[in-house]
């Protein structure tokens, strides 16, 4: 090349070079164009944006499990690193703490139950609701499980034989108001039949089995009204009869499920908890005190892990726009086949088989897990919601 | 001048520099944060070794500030009503079950805005409340193949022919035991299983179901085959493993000390016969060891972080796993059930098959009533030394000691008081105290002291009223307190071991309770006393009298 053409093409270059870094501390989405070994010298360090997410409990081990990865990405918003601020708490303590004045910038709940009675709340408290759920992108599902029914296996051959039939909680009802317990099918060793639950106003598991119940005491999926719990006492009757056999109410569905396994069969015979809890503790069951089995109960409902960016004032288009990111990331296929295969939760996405080797859907088969599920309940509006919480909370709490 | 001030100003900074370097060195080098615990004394000997091993390894808070713990067993009950008076302070409460949990939390809110701890805890380790009995004696009542449960244990209790029935007229009478409702968890839970047997339930008892004067009835005929009551299941089982049979046929205690005996005698170390763990088959509690950094106002944020790390380290794995060699259940569901939990060490890992439901805090705290009005009566002998070597301090601290002794005897149990220096006194007969107890108070507030110490005759003649004037159905005991070496008696220490330990009773005969008070009492003698008829020897001086006179009462 010629010396003054080649003179010339390294100004060139190094007024491009320096336009970039000049451009670059205004605008942190240009960095990425400046010349790396002297950018990182140079320019200062890009300010994160700062993300505030709420997130429920029962997918902390998933969460820790890969947010490391998503660091490693090195994932931006214009440029600009996008710094996570997690926080993990209760289903209803996070829409409390919204509704509270708490001012995160994304939730992440157990279920949708829980948007859907933030949206009405939120909406006489503030006059508007602050997720709008159904617009775009804002509220996306991130893993499902449903709620299923775990037993002792032994027990609950004695008690249903080989599969109970459709009328599961009914018959559940039936065999927890019995007087005579386990004495009733030749077992009075096994004394009265205990079944636990979590506490529906602290842990969605108990909320989504009191719906259940419900839903199943009227034969429907769907159209359930105010109307059906506040007026029907033959309802209330027998909904306070099955859950006033319940000793004691747990706060969280991993420790329920964890007490199950640690007691072994005189504490919990019966428990209602996520299918990916069950599965997480199957192993742990087999080795200390025998195998467990899970029923899917004749309708059921999805925790389907709904991760929310919120419509309030706080939210910045760059943090909304850095939730996304992170859902994306969430949503990739590595991320969804490590909460398949070590944490037991069915990916939303459904490319990606439940049943591929080494799945806990193919191991624990003979468990009574199974790839597929009863139909869904319909999810009734907030209010009617909050009304089937309230009238639990007056007569049951303890 | 101006030197002279920029010099001053020069050292006066570097001064202050190195003063407040010094400062921060000390917090980073220095700062400790105390960590008390009390807790449930069954799970010694797995905690203590890891407080010793967590503390050598100098834990650190997120400050840098060292933790240090500090771990003083005590009764789970008693402990808790420590606190709630405000006698302890603790950082962390750790009894041996979360049955007492909910009372604690409903006295504490008595005059607090929130409950004492939180309402989940975490578990520490597990075991289930069992009945442990000499194998042959299991076998005798159909033990493995036929299920025994409380009912039975009450009825066996209840039989005036005891093991005669099952064809056994040489082991006796059915000697049963359990500790102290007031002090400890396993106690509580005996007198709650007991109300579950009376009333034929498993679940929702109610405080009508205490009102029965039937269960009334009942309750008084189990607790008549209770040898004596006690302070800790520990010491329960102690006592039990190392005098045998003929001392108790079955005592209520944790899965883990039965695994604990068990590995003793298959090493060696202890020549008893097998020992089982029975499940009762209408159901029992667990021990579960709950973890509670208490809400109180002398926990700093500091403590309950350093008191959580604490927890953490309990909870890890290698800690976890050490419990299994302790005879406990790893809270840790991951952790398998191996050896030692297995039959060999009369134990039974798939069982218990059921619980009983732990009752509601009202329906537990009128239990812990409704037992001390059907708890078995005491019939007592008090021997106190009064010769010349009393005078001062000692005579006083005696006096008080046993005014307060006699207060917390109840109205029904029968109290004789005797006095000893060169001769033996007797204050008052054997008699109901609660028709005697303020002229005994008085006549005891005038103890005087003076002469020499006839301590055999003194106790020889206590035995000997006992035997002759007490009930053989009450729980027979004579306390003597000494602060010298015999004198005067006309009786020879061997004869007096000779009468006093003949009894064929086993844990049913009197027993002596020996208090050594101040430095030349002859520990010895009196140790050999106590030892002989299955009482218990203690070490006191002024300051502890009444903390001894405060544990004797607990095995009435």
């Amino acid at each position: 090349m010629h010396r003054s053409l080649r003179i010339t093409f390294i100004v060139i270059f190094a007024i491009a070079a320096l336009g970039i870094f000049a451009v670059a501390i205004f605008f942190p989405a240009f960095r990425d164009f400046a010349y790396a070994p002297l950018r990182e010298l140079i320019l200062p360090p890009p300010k994160p944006v700062i993300v505030n997410i709420y997130y429920s409990t029962e997918k902390s081990d998933w969460f820790d499990g890969v947010i490391d990865d998503f660091y490693k990405a090195g994932n931006t918003v214009d440029g600009k690193p996008i710094e996570l601020e997690m926080k993990k708490m209760g289903s209803r303590e996070m829409y409390l703490a919204v509704l509270d004045g708490e001012q995160p910038d994304a939730i992440s709940p157990a279920s949708s139950l829980q948007i859907a009675i933030l949206q009405d709340l939120s909406e006489d408290k503030f006059g508007e609701s602050i997720v709008k759920a159904n617009q775009g992108d804002n509220c996306r599902s991130l893993v499902e499980t449903p709620l299923v029914l775990v037993s002792w296996a032994e027990r609950a051959q004695a008690l249903w034989g080989a599969e109970p039939n459709s009328h599961l909680w009914q018959k559940l009802h039936s065999a927890l108001t019995d007087p005579q317990g386990w004495a009733s099918v030749n077992h009075p060793e096994w004394g009265y039949i205990k079944f636990g639950q979590t506490s529906p106003l602290s842990s969605n598991s108990g909320f989504m089995t009191i719906l259940l119940l419900t839903y199943d005491f009227y034969s429907k999926t769907s159209g359930l009204r105010a109307e059906d719990i506040l007026s029907n006492q033959e309802y209330q009757q027998w909904f306070l009869e099955f859950q006033g056999t319940i000793s004691q109410f747990g706060n969280s569905t991993g420790t329920y499920m964890r007490d199950m396994v640690a007691y072994g069969p005189s504490t919990y015979d019966f428990v209602a908890v996520y299918e990916a809890t069950a599965i997480e503790h199957m192993e742990n069951a087999s080795n200390r005190y025998g195998d467990l089995k899970v029923y899917y109960p004749p309708a059921t409902v999805m925790s389907d892990h709904p991760l929310c960016v919120l419509d309030a004032e706080w939210v910045t288009p760059q943090k909304a726009e850095a939730v996304q990111v992170f859902t994306d990331f969430l949503l990739s296929r590595e991320a969804q086949e490590t909460a398949l295969l070590d944490h037991g939760f069915r990916p939303v996405d459904t490319n990606i088989p439940l049943d591929q080797p080494g799945s806990p859907f193919l191991i624990y088969q003979g468990n009574g897990i199974q790839v597929g599920i009863p139909a869904e309940v319909e999810i009734p509006p907030g209010n009617v919601l909050d009304t089937l919480l309230n009238f639990w909370s007056r007569n049951i709490q303890r | 001048m101006k030197e002279h001030i920029s010099s001053f100003f020069s050292l006066t900074l570097i001064f202050s520099f190195l003063l407040t370097a010094c400062g921060a060195v000390q917090n980073i080098v220095g700062k400790t944060v105390e960590v008390s615990i009390v807790y449930g004394s069954e799970k010694r000997a797995w905690l203590e070794p890891l407080v010793e091993q967590y503390n050598a390894e100098k834990h650190q808070t997120e400050d840098g500030a060292t933790i240090l713990v500090q771990a003083s067993p005590m009764g789970s009950i008693e402990s808790v009503d420590a606190i709630i008076s405000g006698q302890i302070q603790p950082t962390v409460w750790s009894p041996a079950s979360s049955i007492y949990v909910p009372v604690a939390n409903a006295e504490w809110r008595a005059t607090h805005a929130e409950d004492l701890t939180d309402s989940k805890l975490n578990d520490l380790v597990l075991s289930p409340v069992v009945i442990a009995m000499w194998e042959p004696m299991a076998r005798t009542l159909g033990w493995p193949e036929t299920p025994i449960g409380w009912s039975d244990i009450a009825e066996l209790a209840i039989s005036e022919e005891g093991w005669a029935e099952y064809g056994y007229p040489e082991w006796g009478e059915f000697k049963f035991g359990h500790t102290h409702p007031d002090f400890s968890n396993s106690g509580i839970s005996s007198a709650i299983a007991e109300v579950y047997a009376g009333v034929g339930k498993q679940r929702g008892l109610t405080l009508d179901d205490l009102q029965d004067t039937a269960l009334n009835s009942f309750l008084t005929d189990v607790e008549s085959s209770i040898i004596h009551y006690g302070r800790s299941t520990g010491f329960f089982a102690d006592r039990m493993f190392e005098r045998g049979p003929s001392y108790l046929s079955a005592a209520v205690m944790y899965e883990n000390l039965v695994v604990e005996q068990e590995g003793k005698r298959l090493s060696g170390q202890s020549p008893q016969l097998p020992v089982v763990a029975i499940y009762p088959k209408e159901g029992t509690f667990w021990s579960n060891h709950p973890y509670a950094v208490l809400n109180a106002s002398w926990v700093t944020d500091e403590q309950r972080s350093a008191a959580l790390d604490f927890e953490a380290y309990l909870l890890d794995t290698p800690q976890q796993s050490l419990a299994i060699e302790y005879g406990f259940r790893p809270a840790d569901p991951s952790i398998n059930l191996t050896s030692p939990l297995d039959a060999q060490h009369g134990v039974e890992i798939g069982q218990p098959q059921t619980v009983l439901e732990v009752p509601t805090a009202e329906v537990t705290a009128a239990i812990r009533d409704l037992w001390k009005q059907v708890k078995r009566p005491v019939d007592l002998v008090v021997v106190m030394d009064t010769s010349g070597s009393m005078m001062g301090d000692k005579i006083s601290a005696a006096r008080s000691s046993l005014m307060e002794f006699i207060r917390l005897l109840n109205d029904r149990d029968q109290l004789q008081v005797m006095t000893f220096n060169d001769d033996v006194y007797h204050l008052s007969d054997l008699s109901p105290i609660g028709e005697k107890r303020e002229s005994l108070l008085n006549r005891v507030s005038g103890i005087v002291e003076g002469g020499g110490t006839s301590l055999y005759d003194a106790t020889l003649e206590a035995y000997q009223q006992l035997e002759t004037n007490g009930n053989p159905d009450h729980i027979r005991a004579v306390v003597v307190l000494t602060d010298g070496k015999d004198t005067e008696s006309q009786a020879k220490l061997s004869q007096v071991l000779a009468e006093i330990g003949g009894s064929e009773e086993g844990g049913n005969a009197i027993k002596i309770f020996t208090i050594a008070f101040g430095s030349d009492a002859d520990t010895d003698i009196l140790e050999q006393i106590s030892e002989v008829t299955g009482g218990k020897q203690y070490k006191g001086d002024v300051n502890t009298i009444h903390e001894i006179y405060a544990d004797i009462a607990t095995f009435f």
